[in-house]
């Protein structure tokens, strides 16, 4: 419990510094954000009321309370370029990318670990190869590019996923929406998987190899138990709690994917918003989606954490002792 | 043998980059027809051809006239330009003549101008390359008369990789996108690296409140997804290659610093360490002297191993489009490729290049760093590693 209280402090540190980071950002940068907006040829008085519109008149410190209320309330102020509340703009977004980023995530984690086992077991067989390679592209392929080469041969050559979007144009009823969701879904979750699950596999493989080294392991050999069990029970059940610190630690690059997947494929996610936002240097919403998705990664750390506690009983009977 | 690929592949590569396309002959800007194929790709279609007639009436030239042998598919693009002096010019395709110009004066025709199609009877939606160049066989370009004029047939088929959307050589671009991808990678990493080493010693050696502030600050640093922070730093801090190693070292140094704080802590408390304090020396002396020398090898590696991440950012806010659009980087190419509609065009060999460029220069660097790490100290690499997986754990 403790433990998990000081991780559920140092999450709330995190975003706090992701707040104060946010508004210095868009605060430091040389030039007055109304730029975009204003016309040259706006008398200053129209200028003034733009910026009392964004209470940009106000001192920088009476700004700062007001965006982090805004923030916090989840309003977020007024988009800069349609002048509507970003939040409408923002939460039909926010699932689309969370449909995602969990699937994927859960997919290349479940791969990851029975490749990984497997590679570890049979040293020098296929599946071994291919976590090297999973790993390799993992590591070093941009994954822009393994995602335009997967568009390239299963939208353009080969037509059997769409090229763009998140839904058709214009989006069917009923049942038939779900299906066609899925079916646009479909080709960009396949690449996070695809580039997602190498780094897990060569990790777990290089864990699970030592782990099946351990004298313990030995020892449940020789009591006799089911070699599946002395695999899952003993080597993976020991080697789970690092599983977890690598899965946790890969969380910020997976959201940070988010916005290159939803460009690449076009959806309609809040990676791809914030992109927008930035180039049309609108800085309320760009600060929005990047707090937004500085919230998932930390709320999926905090999801991390409670497993942590389940997996790990060092961690559990500290607790208990409490 | 296997030991040399990667050093090899890589001087390849430095040597490509500083040569520059150049070197090689390779033009910069728009040469060629957009998305033209590869020249070895497909030899239905031509490459570049110039006719020329030349004649000179005050020498006493009543005309002149080329033939051009045509065995390929209609081109690209067609365009005259020259001087007519007098008389007609006419372009005699196997099937009819076209009377191209009779009155004197500058040329300047493309196969695209409107008012061009109309004087010669051809509909202004039709392609006229078409009606130029209906088949096979000799064509003809007939001057009745004086002028020196030019006729330029642009057949799409160009250098070793074509070219991209605006009709630029993707050979040269790729050439000039290793140098981008090379500086980008090799400074953010040293700049990280320096301020990595810095500030693990700090908190290492030092300890107490720098060491809390500091890992703490790895900690939230690590937490937070750092491309949308480059994205946003990129569009606010300028665009320019030396803002974005900037901004990609200040969000890169975390991992260099767990490194070297574990590897301090294990060797602050070892016995020759204790030695050295026990004879008086300062603390500078034997961070500098000895501690930083200890972790020379491991930090070359470190380099090396960082360098990948590196170019992967800089590649990747290049392809959402936020580099310098002058900045000829492969993230770019690729940005253009998928913004442009290469994929409409069938333009592989503007996506190909690219993605495999990175691609292999990350394998590289991802190689020799592991070689490095290997040949610097197996044992403290990882004695270091566990340490550093131990603290990420805790």
């Amino acid at each position: 419990m403790k433990s998990f209280l000081a991780r559920l402090g140092e999450s709330i540190i995190v975003i706090l510094v992701v707040l104060v980071l946010n508004f210095f950002l868009f605060r430091i940068m040389p030039g007055d954000p109304l730029t975009g907006i204003v016309d040259p040829r706006f008398s200053p008085e129209a200028k003034q009321q733009l910026a009392a519109q964004w209470g940009l008149d106000r001192p920088m410190s009476e700004q700062f309370f007001v965006y982090a209320r805004e923030m916090l309330s989840f309003r977020f102020g007024l988009s800069m370029m349609s002048g509507t509340p970003v939040w409408d703009e923002l939460k039909n977004r926010v699932p689309n990318t969370v449909a995602l980023l969990l699937p994927a995530l859960i997919l290349s984690a479940a791969l990851g670990i029975a490749t990984g086992v497997h590679a570890a077991l049979h040293r020098g067989s296929g599946s071994e190869r291919l976590v090297m390679l999973g790993g390799a592209v993992s590591f070093s392929f941009p994954s822009f590019f393994v995602q335009l080469l997967l568009l390239m041969c299963f939208s353009y050559l080969w037509p059997i996923f769409p090229l763009r979007g998140t839904t058709s144009v214009p989006p069917p009823e009923g049942f038939a929406a779900l299906t066609d969701y899925i079916w646009h879904l479909a080709l960009p979750l396949f690449s996070l998987v695809i580039l997602g699950f190498g780094g897990f596999a060569l990790y777990i493989r290089n864990m699970m190899v030592k782990a099946m080294g351990e004298d313990y392991i030995l020892m449940a050999r020789a009591r006799g138990l089911p070699f599946r069990r002395v695999v899952w029970n003993h080597a993976f059940r020991g080697i789970l709690p690092p599983v977890l610190t690598i899965l946790l630690l890969s969380l910020p690059g997976v959201v940070s994917g988010a916005v290159i997947t939803e460009t690449v494929f076009s959806m309609n996610g809040v990676g791809r918003f914030l992109l927008e936002a930035t180039n049309s240097h609108d800085y309320p919403a760009a600060g929005a989606a990047f707090f937004l998705l500085a919230l998932l990664t930390v709320g999926c750390n905090l999801l991390a954490d409670i497993c942590y506690v389940l997996v790990d009983p060092r961690v559990r009977r500290e607790g208990a002792r409490e | 043998m296997k030991n040399y690929i990667s050093p090899v592949i890589l001087a390849a590569l430095v040597a490509l980059a500083i040569l520059g396309p150049g070197a090689f002959g390779l033009p910069d800007g728009t040469t060629a027809p957009p998305y033209s194929k590869p020249a070895w790709l497909d030899s239905s279609i031509a490459s570049k051809v110039t006719i020329g007639v030349k004649s000179d009436i005050s020498r006493g030239h009543v005309g002149a006239s080329s033939n051009l042998e045509w065995d390929y598919s209609p081109p690209a693009r067609v365009s005259i330009t020259g001087t007519l002096d007098e008389g007609r010019l006419e372009w005699i395709t196997p099937e009819r003549a076209y009377l191209l110009a009779d009155s004197p004066g500058e040329l300047d025709l493309d196969a695209r101008d409107i008012p061009f199609k109309k004087s010669l009877g051809i509909s202004p939606f039709a392609d006229m390359s078409k009606s130029l160049f209906p088949s096979r066989g000799t064509y003809k370009l007939s001057l009745a008369g004086g002028g020196d004029v030019v006729m330029t047939i642009e057949g799409g088929r160009w250098g070793i990789l074509g070219t991209d959307h605006r009709g630029r050589d993707v050979t040269s671009l790729f050439i000039r996108g290793i140098r981008i991808s090379l500086i980008v990678g090799i400074a953010a990493t040293l700049i990280a690296t320096i301020l990595g080493v810095s500030l693990g010693l700090l908190s290492g050696y030092v300890g107490g409140l720098a060491d809390s502030v500091i890992m703490r600050g790895v900690d939230v640093l690590l937490s937070i997804p750092t491309l949308p922070i480059l994205m946003v730093l990129s569009g606010v801090w300028g665009k320019g290659l030396w803002n974005l190693v900037f901004i990609l070292s200040i969000f890169s140094w975390m991992g260099t610093t767990r490194t070297i704080r574990a590897m301090t802590l294990t060797l602050r408390d070892a016995s020759w360490v204790e030695g050295l304090r026990a004879l008086g020396a300062k603390r500078s002396y034997i961070i500098f002297r000895h501690l930083v020398p200890e972790a020379l090898p491991l930090l070359l590696a470190n380099v090396a191993l960082g360098v990948p991440g590196a170019i992967l950012a800089e590649a990747g806010i290049s392809f959402l489009g936020l580099s310098d659009p002058r900045l000829p980087s492969w993230g770019r190419m690729l940005h253009e490729a998928h913004t442009y509609g290469a994929f409409t065009s069938g333009a592989w060999w503007t996506i190909l290049p690219a993605g495999l460029g990175i691609s292999i220069i990350c394998l590289v660097f991802m190689d020799i760093g592991r070689k490095l790490e290997e040949l610097a100290d197996p044992r403290l690499a990882r004695a270091a590693s566990i340490e550093a997986r131990a603290e990420a754990g805790k």
